[in-house]
């Protein structure tokens, strides 16, 4: 039911905002090109004021910018300390359960504690 | 007995692992990194005094070198007292705890104790930390009525940031003085 495949109506949506997006950058152009003398004497006199033809382009510019130093700087806040415990477990980790030890059985996934993977890893055994 | 063993930090620096054994359960790491270096010293004492010049050229006031030799006077004294930290170590016995002591290069003293009680174990942990992952030894604290959960976490050696070969050398150190606590009678 959900495949990507095209489809007629996927067709017709993607055209219909073909159109629109044509028709709004035309407006937009002649929002910004054409002299307001001449746009007062068809009779279209409620437009924006032209100001912002320029300024919100340079806002949406500059809001990119800032969100590539934003998200950067939100990652690295939300980086846990090297003091706290969510180095080490989480809220998952502390209420699993102990599965049973089953003979010939691959043992169930778990979250294994830190003491015990150093010892693994940095204590040879003898 | 003493030996000392030379190694890298993580930013390349060369730091000296030095680990005393005073008695069966009681042992001393200590990590020391390398003292203010002239050249570093100079660069930075010739940058700021360059730039007061700079700006003295500019200004005609003379304040501005009278406050720039203060600033790097006081700007140093800061530097040894508050930031410089030369030697870390750690020292454990097995029965009593573990202390924690920063030494300054003004010679200050910054010593933390925490009871054998609340340690539940010594462990290097890896995490993120600025944009690179590095290993560091940590102690695991326990609450004495919740002996399965981590409490609280306290990093060590955080100044002179020891690389893994260093940090495996003091883990097994400090893992043969808490295996005693294990097989030794427990009294509350």
């Amino acid at each position: 039911e959900n495949s990507p495949a095209p489809l007629p109506e996927r067709a017709i949506y993607g055209f219909a905002l073909f159109l629109g997006s044509w028709f709004g950058f035309i407006l937009y152009l002649i929002w910004a090109y054409i002299p307001e003398a001449w746009l007062f004497s068809l009779g279209l006199t409620y437009w924006p004021q032209k100001y912002w033809a320029v300024a919100l382009p340079v806002y949406l510019l500059v809001a990119v910018g800032i969100g590539y130093i934003l998200l950067f700087g939100i990652n690295m806040m939300s980086t846990a300390p090297l003091n706290s415990t969510h180095t080490i477990t989480d809220n998952y980790a502390k209420k699993q359960q102990q599965k049973k030890f089953q003979e010939e059985a691959i043992p169930a996934l778990r979250d294994i504690p830190i003491s015990e993977v150093n010892r693994m890893f940095f204590l040879p055994e003898k | 007995m003493a030996e000392e063993r030379r190694f890298r930090s993580a930013s390349g620096a060369p730091i000296a692992l030095r680990r005393r054994q005073h008695s069966a359960s009681c042992r001393e790491l200590a990590v020391r990194g390398p003292r203010l270096q002239l050249r570093s010293l100079s660069a930075a004492t010739s940058a700021v005094w360059l730039a007061a010049y700079g700006l003295f050229a500019l200004s005609e006031n003379s304040m501005v070198l009278s406050a720039a030799i203060l600033i790097t006077l006081i700007g140093l004294i800061i530097y040894l007292h508050f930031v410089k930290i030369d030697q870390e170590s750690l020292l454990v016995i097995g029965s009593l705890g573990i202390q924690v002591t920063s030494s300054y290069a003004s010679g200050k003293e910054s010593t933390t104790f925490i009871e054998m009680g609340r340690v539940k174990d010594v462990v290097i942990n890896e995490a993120i930390h600025m944009q690179k992952v590095i290993y560091y030894l940590c102690i695991l604290l326990q609450d004495p009525e919740d002996p399965q959960g981590v409490s609280e976490v306290v990093p060590l050696f955080q100044s002179s940031k020891p690389r893994l070969d260093c940090l495996i050398e003091v883990y097994k150190s400090c893992q043969e003085i808490l295996e005693q606590r294990k097989t030794a009678p427990q009294s509350s």
